[in-house]
Protein backbone atom coordinates (compact mmCIF):
# COMPACT_ATOMS: atom_id res chain seq x y z
CA UNK A 1 0.00 0.00 0.00
CA UNK A 2 2.83 1.81 0.19
CA UNK A 3 4.26 1.80 -2.66
CA UNK A 4 1.05 2.65 -4.13
CA UNK A 5 1.41 5.83 -2.64
CA UNK A 6 4.39 6.76 -4.41
CA UNK A 7 3.59 5.76 -7.39
CA UNK A 8 0.10 7.68 -7.81
CA UNK A 9 -0.33 11.63 -8.02
CA UNK A 10 -3.28 12.49 -7.14
CA UNK A 11 -4.54 16.23 -7.76
CA UNK A 12 -8.03 17.66 -8.17
CA UNK A 13 -8.37 18.33 -11.34
CA UNK A 14 -9.99 22.03 -10.49
CA UNK A 15 -6.47 22.96 -9.10
CA UNK A 16 -5.10 21.91 -12.79
CA UNK A 17 -8.40 23.86 -14.47
CA UNK A 18 -9.92 26.55 -12.38
CA UNK A 19 -13.53 26.39 -13.07
CA UNK A 20 -13.57 29.93 -13.54
CA UNK A 21 -10.90 29.48 -16.29
CA UNK A 22 -12.71 26.53 -18.17
CA UNK A 23 -15.87 28.35 -17.95
CA UNK A 24 -14.06 31.58 -20.14
CA UNK A 25 -12.50 29.01 -22.07
CA UNK A 26 -15.53 27.76 -23.12
CA UNK A 27 -17.30 30.94 -23.52
CA UNK A 28 -14.50 32.18 -25.93
CA UNK A 29 -15.44 28.97 -28.21
CA UNK A 30 -19.00 29.51 -28.08
CA UNK A 31 -18.23 33.25 -29.29
CA UNK A 32 -15.98 32.03 -32.20
CA UNK A 33 -18.65 29.39 -33.07
CA UNK A 34 -21.16 32.31 -33.23
CA UNK A 35 -18.75 34.58 -35.47
CA UNK A 36 -17.96 31.49 -37.72
CA UNK A 37 -21.80 30.87 -37.55
CA UNK A 38 -21.92 34.48 -39.40
CA UNK A 39 -19.51 33.70 -41.82
CA UNK A 40 -21.52 30.69 -42.41
CA UNK A 41 -25.02 32.42 -42.76
CA UNK A 42 -22.94 34.83 -45.16
CA UNK A 43 -21.96 32.28 -47.27
CA UNK A 44 -24.79 30.36 -47.68
CA UNK A 45 -26.54 33.75 -48.49
CA UNK A 46 -23.65 33.92 -50.85
CA UNK A 47 -24.54 30.47 -52.44
CA UNK A 48 -28.28 31.42 -52.68
CA UNK A 49 -27.99 34.75 -54.48
CA UNK A 50 -25.20 32.90 -56.55
CA UNK A 51 -28.40 30.29 -57.63
CA UNK A 52 -30.51 32.85 -58.41
CA UNK A 53 -28.24 34.81 -60.07
CA UNK A 54 -28.10 31.35 -62.38
CA UNK A 55 -31.53 31.08 -63.01
CA UNK A 56 -32.26 34.69 -63.81
CA UNK A 57 -29.14 34.44 -66.63
CA UNK A 58 -30.58 31.13 -68.08
CA UNK A 59 -33.63 32.65 -68.24
CA UNK A 60 -32.78 35.85 -70.03
CA UNK A 61 -31.90 34.95 -73.33
CA UNK A 62 -35.48 33.14 -73.74
CA UNK A 63 -36.86 36.35 -75.14
CA UNK A 64 -34.80 38.57 -77.35
CA UNK A 65 -35.56 41.43 -74.92
CA UNK A 66 -37.10 42.69 -71.40
CA UNK A 67 -39.03 45.67 -70.17
CA UNK A 68 -37.57 46.84 -67.08
CA UNK A 69 -36.87 49.48 -64.59
CA UNK A 70 -33.77 50.69 -64.62
CA UNK A 71 -32.59 52.26 -61.59
CA UNK A 72 -32.05 55.81 -61.79
CA UNK A 73 -30.00 57.23 -59.29
CA UNK A 74 -30.50 56.43 -56.00
CA UNK A 75 -34.41 56.71 -55.39
CA UNK A 76 -35.77 57.22 -59.19
CA UNK A 77 -36.40 54.33 -61.64
CA UNK A 78 -37.54 54.85 -65.28
CA UNK A 79 -39.08 51.85 -67.93
CA UNK A 80 -36.35 50.94 -70.41
CA UNK A 81 -35.86 47.60 -72.37
CA UNK A 82 -33.23 45.12 -71.90
CA UNK A 83 -31.86 43.87 -75.42
CA UNK A 84 -28.93 42.02 -76.10
CA UNK A 85 -29.84 39.50 -73.53
CA UNK A 86 -27.09 37.04 -74.80
CA UNK A 87 -24.13 39.44 -73.63
CA UNK A 88 -23.04 39.44 -69.95
CA UNK A 89 -20.25 41.66 -69.03
CA UNK A 90 -18.95 39.34 -66.21
CA UNK A 91 -16.59 40.71 -63.10
CA UNK A 92 -14.17 37.72 -62.80
CA UNK A 93 -12.98 39.71 -59.88
CA UNK A 94 -10.06 42.03 -59.04
CA UNK A 95 -11.41 44.80 -61.62
CA UNK A 96 -11.58 42.42 -64.28
CA UNK A 97 -14.70 42.22 -66.80
CA UNK A 98 -14.96 39.80 -69.78
CA UNK A 99 -17.95 40.03 -72.79
CA UNK A 100 -19.81 36.67 -72.31
CA UNK A 101 -22.40 34.82 -73.60
CA UNK A 102 -25.44 33.63 -71.54
CA UNK A 103 -24.28 29.87 -71.30
CA UNK A 104 -20.78 31.05 -70.56
CA UNK A 105 -21.81 32.89 -67.75
CA UNK A 106 -23.61 30.32 -66.25
CA UNK A 107 -20.58 28.26 -66.48
CA UNK A 108 -18.47 31.02 -64.82
CA UNK A 109 -20.94 31.33 -61.97
CA UNK A 110 -21.39 27.60 -61.22
CA UNK A 111 -17.47 27.18 -61.17
CA UNK A 112 -18.26 30.19 -58.70
CA UNK A 113 -20.56 28.33 -56.85
CA UNK A 114 -18.43 25.14 -56.23
CA UNK A 115 -16.02 27.47 -54.51
CA UNK A 116 -18.98 28.76 -52.35
CA UNK A 117 -19.45 25.02 -51.42
CA UNK A 118 -15.82 24.17 -50.73
CA UNK A 119 -15.79 27.02 -48.50
CA UNK A 120 -19.09 26.20 -46.67
CA UNK A 121 -17.67 23.03 -45.94
CA UNK A 122 -14.84 23.61 -44.38
CA UNK A 123 -16.22 25.93 -42.68
CA UNK A 124 -18.50 23.32 -41.66
CA UNK A 125 -15.90 20.88 -40.48
CA UNK A 126 -14.37 23.70 -38.14
CA UNK A 127 -17.52 24.49 -36.88
CA UNK A 128 -17.66 20.56 -35.44
CA UNK A 129 -13.99 21.14 -34.28
CA UNK A 130 -14.94 24.43 -32.34
CA UNK A 131 -18.12 22.57 -30.83
CA UNK A 132 -15.83 19.38 -29.84
CA UNK A 133 -13.88 21.97 -28.01
CA UNK A 134 -16.22 23.27 -26.69
CA UNK A 135 -18.13 20.87 -24.97
CA UNK A 136 -14.42 19.50 -23.45
CA UNK A 137 -14.21 22.53 -21.64
CA UNK A 138 -17.57 22.43 -20.80
CA UNK A 139 -17.29 19.19 -19.53
CA UNK A 140 -14.09 19.67 -17.70
CA UNK A 141 -15.32 23.39 -15.88
CA UNK A 142 -18.05 21.28 -14.81
CA UNK A 143 -15.93 18.51 -13.77
CA UNK A 144 -13.56 21.22 -11.80
CA UNK A 145 -16.69 22.51 -10.18
CA UNK A 146 -17.24 19.13 -8.83
CA UNK A 147 -14.24 18.62 -7.55
CA UNK A 148 -13.23 15.40 -9.26
CA UNK A 149 -9.97 14.48 -8.66
CA UNK A 150 -7.49 13.39 -11.46
CA UNK A 151 -5.39 10.35 -10.08
CA UNK A 152 -1.78 9.43 -11.91
CA UNK A 153 -0.32 6.24 -12.01
CA UNK A 154 2.97 5.28 -13.67
CA UNK A 155 2.61 2.23 -15.38
CA UNK A 156 5.77 0.38 -15.07
CA UNK A 157 6.02 -3.23 -14.79
CA UNK A 158 10.11 -3.48 -15.26
CA UNK A 159 10.03 -0.66 -12.50
CA UNK A 160 7.99 -3.04 -10.24
CA UNK A 161 9.56 -5.96 -10.93
CA UNK A 162 13.35 -4.38 -10.62
CA UNK A 163 12.30 -2.78 -7.48
CA UNK A 164 10.63 -5.88 -5.94
CA UNK A 165 14.60 -7.58 -6.94
CA UNK A 166 16.25 -4.86 -4.91
CA UNK A 167 13.42 -5.25 -1.97
CA UNK A 168 13.19 -9.41 -1.30
CA UNK A 169 14.26 -12.05 -4.18
CA UNK A 170 12.97 -14.94 -2.34
CA UNK A 171 9.43 -13.05 -1.30
CA UNK A 172 8.98 -12.46 -4.88
CA UNK A 173 10.30 -14.62 -6.81
CA UNK A 174 7.29 -17.12 -6.84
CA UNK A 175 4.73 -14.96 -7.91
CA UNK A 176 7.02 -13.63 -10.40
CA UNK A 177 7.67 -16.99 -11.97
CA UNK A 178 4.20 -17.62 -12.15
CA UNK A 179 3.53 -14.39 -13.99
CA UNK A 180 5.99 -15.41 -16.47
CA UNK A 181 4.52 -18.85 -17.14
CA UNK A 182 1.09 -17.41 -17.14
CA UNK A 183 2.38 -14.78 -19.65
CA UNK A 184 3.70 -17.76 -21.69
CA UNK A 185 0.48 -19.65 -21.44
CA UNK A 186 -1.61 -16.99 -22.45
CA UNK A 187 0.66 -16.51 -25.95
CA UNK A 188 0.31 -20.46 -26.43
CA UNK A 189 -3.67 -20.11 -26.29
CA UNK A 190 -4.08 -17.31 -27.84
CA UNK A 191 -2.03 -18.74 -30.56
CA UNK A 192 -4.72 -21.79 -30.62
CA UNK A 193 -7.64 -19.73 -30.68
CA UNK A 194 -6.10 -17.69 -33.71
CA UNK A 195 -5.32 -20.80 -35.49
CA UNK A 196 -8.54 -22.18 -35.10
CA UNK A 197 -10.01 -19.31 -36.05
CA UNK A 198 -8.57 -19.29 -39.23
CA UNK A 199 -9.53 -22.65 -40.00
CA UNK A 200 -13.12 -21.80 -39.21
CA UNK A 201 -12.55 -19.25 -41.53
CA UNK A 202 -11.14 -21.52 -44.17
CA UNK A 203 -13.66 -23.76 -43.80
CA UNK A 204 -16.73 -21.13 -44.51
CA UNK A 205 -15.09 -19.81 -47.08
CA UNK A 206 -15.00 -23.63 -48.73
CA UNK A 207 -18.21 -24.37 -48.40
CA UNK A 208 -19.73 -21.20 -49.39
CA UNK A 209 -17.74 -21.77 -52.40
CA UNK A 210 -18.95 -24.94 -53.10
CA UNK A 211 -22.66 -23.71 -52.41
CA UNK A 212 -22.61 -21.29 -54.98
CA UNK A 213 -21.10 -23.58 -57.91
CA UNK A 214 -24.00 -26.20 -56.98
CA UNK A 215 -26.42 -22.68 -57.35
CA UNK A 216 -25.14 -21.28 -60.13
CA UNK A 217 -24.88 -25.14 -62.02
CA UNK A 218 -28.68 -25.72 -61.12
CA UNK A 219 -29.65 -21.87 -62.30
CA UNK A 220 -28.06 -22.64 -65.60
CA UNK A 221 -29.44 -25.76 -65.67
CA UNK A 222 -33.51 -24.65 -64.87
CA UNK A 223 -32.67 -21.69 -67.72
CA UNK A 224 -31.52 -23.87 -70.31
CA UNK A 225 -34.55 -26.02 -70.33
CA UNK A 226 -36.62 -22.65 -70.32
CA UNK A 227 -35.01 -21.97 -73.12
CA UNK A 228 -35.72 -25.49 -75.17
CA UNK A 229 -39.30 -25.09 -74.33
CA UNK A 230 -39.25 -21.50 -75.54
CA UNK A 231 -37.97 -22.94 -78.63
CA UNK A 232 -39.91 -25.82 -79.19
CA UNK A 233 -43.07 -23.07 -78.50
CA UNK A 234 -41.30 -20.87 -81.16
CA UNK A 235 -40.79 -23.60 -83.52
CA UNK A 236 -44.00 -23.87 -83.38
CA UNK A 237 -45.67 -20.42 -83.39
CA UNK A 238 -43.09 -19.88 -86.50
CA UNK A 239 -44.75 -22.89 -88.04
CA UNK A 240 -48.35 -21.19 -87.94
CA UNK A 241 -46.92 -17.92 -88.72
CA UNK A 242 -45.39 -18.90 -91.96
CA UNK A 243 -48.88 -20.43 -92.77
CA UNK A 244 -50.24 -17.21 -92.66
CA UNK A 245 -47.66 -15.75 -95.17
CA UNK A 246 -48.17 -18.41 -97.31
CA UNK A 247 -51.85 -16.92 -97.78
CA UNK A 248 -51.84 -14.73 -100.33
CA UNK A 249 -53.56 -11.55 -98.80
CA UNK A 250 -50.81 -10.33 -95.82
CA UNK A 251 -53.11 -6.95 -95.28
CA UNK A 252 -55.63 -9.45 -93.45
CA UNK A 253 -53.23 -9.98 -90.58
CA UNK A 254 -52.19 -6.47 -90.23
CA UNK A 255 -55.75 -5.09 -90.58
CA UNK A 256 -56.89 -8.07 -87.49
CA UNK A 257 -53.99 -6.73 -85.39
CA UNK A 258 -55.06 -3.23 -85.73
CA UNK A 259 -58.61 -3.56 -85.09
CA UNK A 260 -59.91 -2.64 -81.80
CA UNK A 261 -60.82 -4.76 -78.98
CA UNK A 262 -64.67 -4.58 -78.89
CA UNK A 263 -67.19 -6.80 -78.17
CA UNK A 264 -68.62 -8.37 -81.75
CA UNK A 265 -71.64 -7.06 -82.95
CA UNK A 266 -70.95 -3.34 -81.93
CA UNK A 267 -71.76 -0.51 -83.76
CA UNK A 268 -68.93 1.24 -85.03
CA UNK A 269 -68.35 4.94 -86.24
CA UNK A 270 -67.51 5.92 -89.27
CA UNK A 271 -64.47 7.45 -87.90
CA UNK A 272 -63.24 4.66 -86.89
CA UNK A 273 -63.99 2.64 -89.85
CA UNK A 274 -62.29 5.30 -91.98
CA UNK A 275 -59.41 5.22 -89.64
CA UNK A 276 -59.12 1.45 -90.15
CA UNK A 277 -59.10 1.43 -93.84
CA UNK A 278 -56.26 4.68 -93.61
CA UNK A 279 -54.19 1.88 -91.46
CA UNK A 280 -54.55 -0.52 -93.81
CA UNK A 281 -53.40 1.81 -96.76
CA UNK A 282 -50.84 3.23 -94.75
CA UNK A 283 -49.06 0.13 -93.56
CA UNK A 284 -49.95 -1.83 -96.91
CA UNK A 285 -46.16 -0.66 -98.00
CA UNK A 286 -44.39 -2.22 -94.98
CA UNK A 287 -45.67 -5.55 -96.27
CA UNK A 288 -42.43 -6.89 -97.97
CA UNK A 289 -40.31 -6.06 -94.48
CA UNK A 290 -43.19 -7.72 -92.58
CA UNK A 291 -43.05 -10.91 -94.02
CA UNK A 292 -39.49 -11.49 -93.48
CA UNK A 293 -39.28 -10.25 -90.32
CA UNK A 294 -42.80 -12.22 -89.04
CA UNK A 295 -40.40 -15.28 -89.86
CA UNK A 296 -37.08 -13.82 -88.24
CA UNK A 297 -38.12 -12.54 -84.78
CA UNK A 298 -37.95 -14.47 -81.95
CA UNK A 299 -41.53 -14.74 -80.38
CA UNK A 300 -42.21 -15.17 -77.03
CA UNK A 301 -44.16 -17.84 -75.69
CA UNK A 302 -47.71 -16.26 -75.21
CA UNK A 303 -47.60 -14.86 -78.95
CA UNK A 304 -48.41 -18.53 -80.16
CA UNK A 305 -51.52 -18.63 -79.66
CA UNK A 306 -52.52 -15.38 -81.40
CA UNK A 307 -50.61 -16.49 -84.07
CA UNK A 308 -52.84 -19.56 -84.23
CA UNK A 309 -55.93 -17.28 -84.09
CA UNK A 310 -55.04 -15.27 -87.11
CA UNK A 311 -54.79 -18.09 -89.20
CA UNK A 312 -58.13 -19.59 -88.00
CA UNK A 313 -59.61 -15.76 -88.83
CA UNK A 314 -57.74 -15.23 -92.29
CA UNK A 315 -59.02 -18.86 -93.27
CA UNK A 316 -62.43 -18.16 -92.30
CA UNK A 317 -62.19 -15.23 -94.42
CA UNK A 318 -60.88 -15.90 -97.14
CA UNK A 319 -63.06 -13.96 -99.85
CA UNK A 320 -63.03 -10.68 -98.27
CA UNK A 321 -61.35 -7.98 -99.85
CA UNK A 322 -59.62 -6.21 -97.42
CA UNK A 323 -59.50 -2.65 -99.77
CA UNK A 324 -63.20 -2.00 -99.18
CA UNK A 325 -65.01 -0.40 -96.26
CA UNK A 326 -67.41 -3.10 -95.94
CA UNK A 327 -64.49 -5.72 -96.09
CA UNK A 328 -63.23 -3.92 -93.29
CA UNK A 329 -66.31 -3.64 -90.67
CA UNK A 330 -67.39 -7.51 -91.94
CA UNK A 331 -64.01 -8.44 -90.71
CA UNK A 332 -64.43 -6.71 -87.48
CA UNK A 333 -67.62 -7.98 -86.47
CA UNK A 334 -66.87 -11.56 -87.41
CA UNK A 335 -63.62 -11.75 -85.88
CA UNK A 336 -63.71 -13.90 -82.47
CA UNK A 337 -61.38 -14.34 -80.27
CA UNK A 338 -62.17 -16.23 -77.34
CA UNK A 339 -59.37 -18.39 -77.45
CA UNK A 340 -56.84 -15.55 -77.46
CA UNK A 341 -57.77 -13.76 -75.37
CA UNK A 342 -58.00 -17.01 -72.26
CA UNK A 343 -54.88 -18.27 -73.72
CA UNK A 344 -53.32 -15.08 -73.17
CA UNK A 345 -54.49 -14.88 -69.90
CA UNK A 346 -52.89 -18.39 -68.91
CA UNK A 347 -49.59 -17.20 -70.21
CA UNK A 348 -47.67 -14.34 -68.26
CA UNK A 349 -46.85 -11.36 -71.14
CA UNK A 350 -43.39 -10.44 -71.69
CA UNK A 351 -43.15 -6.97 -71.84
CA UNK A 352 -40.52 -5.64 -73.79
CA UNK A 353 -40.04 -1.88 -73.32
CA UNK A 354 -36.86 -1.60 -74.55
CA UNK A 355 -38.31 -1.99 -78.29
CA UNK A 356 -38.63 1.80 -79.61
CA UNK A 357 -42.28 2.32 -81.70
CA UNK A 358 -41.59 1.73 -85.29
CA UNK A 359 -45.10 1.12 -86.52
CA UNK A 360 -43.99 -1.99 -88.07
CA UNK A 361 -45.51 -5.19 -86.88
CA UNK A 362 -42.72 -6.73 -85.13
CA UNK A 363 -42.71 -3.69 -82.39
CA UNK A 364 -46.59 -4.65 -81.80
CA UNK A 365 -45.92 -8.59 -81.61
CA UNK A 366 -44.29 -7.65 -78.24
CA UNK A 367 -46.66 -5.20 -76.63
CA UNK A 368 -49.48 -7.03 -78.04
CA UNK A 369 -50.46 -9.66 -75.67
CA UNK A 370 -49.45 -7.62 -72.22
CA UNK A 371 -52.55 -4.90 -73.65
CA UNK A 372 -54.48 -7.65 -74.34
CA UNK A 373 -54.07 -9.38 -71.84
CA UNK A 374 -54.96 -6.59 -69.27
CA UNK A 375 -57.93 -5.36 -71.63
CA UNK A 376 -59.13 -9.04 -71.53
CA UNK A 377 -59.35 -9.30 -68.27
CA UNK A 378 -61.44 -5.78 -67.84
CA UNK A 379 -63.47 -6.37 -70.40
CA UNK A 380 -64.29 -10.55 -69.04
CA UNK A 381 -64.99 -8.20 -65.48
CA UNK A 382 -67.69 -6.67 -67.14
CA UNK A 383 -69.11 -9.19 -68.79
CA UNK A 384 -68.76 -8.84 -72.58
CA UNK A 385 -67.12 -11.40 -74.95
CA UNK A 386 -63.36 -11.17 -74.76
CA UNK A 387 -62.47 -9.49 -78.03
CA UNK A 388 -59.02 -8.95 -79.78
CA UNK A 389 -55.89 -7.31 -79.09
CA UNK A 390 -55.31 -3.79 -79.48
CA UNK A 391 -52.17 -2.48 -80.33
CA UNK A 392 -50.66 0.64 -78.18
CA UNK A 393 -50.70 2.71 -81.48
CA UNK A 394 -54.36 2.46 -81.37
CA UNK A 395 -54.83 2.44 -78.25
CA UNK A 396 -53.15 6.08 -78.30
CA UNK A 397 -55.43 6.93 -80.46
CA UNK A 398 -58.73 6.38 -78.90
CA UNK B 1 15.45 49.20 -0.68
CA UNK B 2 12.57 51.70 -1.61
CA UNK B 3 14.25 52.92 -4.98
CA UNK B 4 15.20 49.77 -6.12
CA UNK B 5 11.76 48.46 -6.31
CA UNK B 6 10.44 51.74 -7.80
CA UNK B 7 13.01 51.32 -10.47
CA UNK B 8 12.12 47.86 -11.17
CA UNK B 9 8.56 48.61 -11.29
CA UNK B 10 9.34 51.41 -14.08
CA UNK B 11 10.81 49.11 -15.84
CA UNK B 12 8.32 46.45 -16.04
CA UNK B 13 6.03 49.08 -16.86
CA UNK B 14 7.78 49.76 -20.10
CA UNK B 15 8.43 46.11 -20.84
CA UNK B 16 4.43 46.43 -20.85
CA UNK B 17 4.26 48.82 -22.72
CA UNK B 18 6.45 47.03 -25.48
CA UNK B 19 4.98 44.10 -25.46
CA UNK B 20 1.20 45.75 -25.65
CA UNK B 21 2.93 47.65 -28.92
CA UNK B 22 4.43 44.17 -30.16
CA UNK B 23 1.10 42.71 -29.57
CA UNK B 24 -0.40 45.44 -32.01
CA UNK B 25 2.07 45.08 -34.86
CA UNK B 26 0.90 41.37 -34.98
CA UNK B 27 -2.68 42.09 -34.91
CA UNK B 28 -1.70 44.26 -37.44
CA UNK B 29 0.00 42.00 -39.34
CA UNK B 30 -2.46 39.45 -39.10
CA UNK B 31 -5.28 41.52 -40.59
CA UNK B 32 -2.81 42.80 -43.38
CA UNK B 33 -2.14 39.05 -44.17
CA UNK B 34 -5.40 38.23 -43.87
CA UNK B 35 -6.69 40.59 -47.08
CA UNK B 36 -3.33 40.00 -48.94
CA UNK B 37 -4.61 36.30 -48.46
CA UNK B 38 -8.68 36.91 -49.90
CA UNK B 39 -6.83 38.86 -52.88
CA UNK B 40 -4.46 36.33 -53.63
CA UNK B 41 -7.41 33.81 -53.20
CA UNK B 42 -9.25 36.68 -55.82
CA UNK B 43 -6.46 36.92 -58.17
CA UNK B 44 -6.07 32.84 -58.72
CA UNK B 45 -9.93 32.74 -59.57
CA UNK B 46 -9.47 35.48 -62.13
CA UNK B 47 -6.51 33.15 -63.82
CA UNK B 48 -8.39 30.47 -63.89
CA UNK B 49 -11.29 32.24 -65.43
CA UNK B 50 -9.06 34.27 -67.78
CA UNK B 51 -7.55 30.76 -68.90
CA UNK B 52 -11.09 29.39 -69.51
CA UNK B 53 -11.99 32.15 -71.67
CA UNK B 54 -11.97 31.98 -75.63
CA UNK B 55 -9.10 33.53 -77.74
CA UNK B 56 -11.00 36.15 -78.96
CA UNK B 57 -12.60 37.40 -75.78
CA UNK B 58 -13.17 40.94 -74.99
CA UNK B 59 -11.78 41.57 -71.24
CA UNK B 60 -11.87 44.35 -69.78
CA UNK B 61 -10.24 46.40 -66.38
CA UNK B 62 -11.79 48.47 -64.20
CA UNK B 63 -9.36 51.10 -63.64
CA UNK B 64 -11.33 54.46 -62.04
CA UNK B 65 -14.44 54.80 -63.46
CA UNK B 66 -13.65 53.73 -66.34
CA UNK B 67 -13.45 50.00 -68.43
CA UNK B 68 -10.21 49.46 -70.37
CA UNK B 69 -10.48 46.93 -73.09
CA UNK B 70 -7.75 45.35 -72.62
CA UNK B 71 -5.61 42.12 -74.60
CA UNK B 72 -6.17 38.78 -72.94
CA UNK B 73 -2.49 38.08 -73.03
CA UNK B 74 -2.01 40.87 -71.44
CA UNK B 75 -4.63 40.49 -68.45
CA UNK B 76 -3.43 37.06 -68.08
CA UNK B 77 0.25 38.31 -67.51
CA UNK B 78 -0.89 41.51 -65.26
CA UNK B 79 -3.00 38.64 -62.93
CA UNK B 80 0.06 36.32 -62.90
CA UNK B 81 2.39 39.04 -62.03
CA UNK B 82 0.21 40.72 -59.15
CA UNK B 83 -0.21 37.12 -57.77
CA UNK B 84 3.51 36.93 -57.73
CA UNK B 85 3.80 39.89 -55.77
CA UNK B 86 0.99 39.08 -53.91
CA UNK B 87 2.76 35.86 -52.75
CA UNK B 88 6.22 37.46 -52.00
CA UNK B 89 4.50 40.06 -49.85
CA UNK B 90 2.21 37.21 -48.31
CA UNK B 91 5.94 35.48 -47.72
CA UNK B 92 7.52 38.95 -46.71
CA UNK B 93 4.69 38.92 -43.93
CA UNK B 94 5.32 35.61 -42.24
CA UNK B 95 8.82 36.74 -41.67
CA UNK B 96 8.09 39.65 -39.77
CA UNK B 97 5.16 38.10 -37.96
CA UNK B 98 7.80 35.17 -37.25
CA UNK B 99 10.47 37.88 -36.05
CA UNK B 100 7.30 40.24 -33.93
CA UNK B 101 5.93 36.66 -32.19
CA UNK B 102 9.88 36.00 -31.22
CA UNK B 103 9.68 39.43 -29.60
CA UNK B 104 6.94 39.02 -27.89
CA UNK B 105 7.73 35.61 -26.29
CA UNK B 106 10.69 37.21 -24.63
CA UNK B 107 9.42 40.49 -24.02
CA UNK B 108 6.71 37.99 -21.84
CA UNK B 109 9.40 36.24 -20.07
CA UNK B 110 11.17 39.29 -19.04
CA UNK B 111 8.14 40.63 -18.10
CA UNK B 112 7.45 37.72 -15.93
CA UNK B 113 10.39 37.76 -14.49
CA UNK B 114 10.24 41.28 -13.56
CA UNK B 115 7.05 40.59 -11.87
CA UNK B 116 8.58 37.77 -9.74
CA UNK B 117 11.50 39.85 -8.70
CA UNK B 118 9.24 42.26 -7.23
CA UNK B 119 7.20 40.34 -5.31
CA UNK B 120 10.09 38.47 -3.55
CA UNK B 121 11.75 41.57 -3.04
CA UNK B 122 8.27 42.97 -1.62
CA UNK B 123 7.83 39.83 0.22
CA UNK B 124 11.37 40.31 1.42
CA UNK B 125 10.40 43.73 2.49
CA UNK B 126 7.27 42.57 4.25
CA UNK B 127 9.12 39.90 6.28
CA UNK B 128 11.87 42.53 7.66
Amino acid sequence: MEEKAVKGTVTSLSSLFPAEAAHMASKRVEFTIGEKREELNRLNDFVADNTNLINLVQKLPDHLHHDIMVPFGKAAFFPGRLIHTNEFLVLLGDGYYADQTCKQTVDILKRRGKMLQSQVDSLNAVMQDLKAEASFFDTTAFEAAEGLVEIREDYAEENSTERAHESGALEHSSPEADDNKGAVEDEDEEYARMMSRLDELEKEELAAESDSEVDDDEQTNATESDEQIDEVDQNEADADEISDEDFPDHNLIDLQERQPRKPPQQTKDENTITEYSKNKYHHHGDFSDKSTEFTARPLPKDEMPHGRNLTHNVKSNPTENPFLQTGVKDRVESVPSSGNAVSVQTSKPKFDGSKAFTGSIVERTHNLPTNSWGQSTSSQSSGSQPSKPLSRFKMQRK
Amino acid sequence: MGTVVRELQRDLESKANDLNKLQKDIAKNHQVRKKYTIQLGENELVLKELDLLDKDANVYKLIGPVLVKQDLAEANANVRKRIDYISAELKRLDATLQDLEDKQNSKKDAVLKLQQRIQSLQAGKAKA
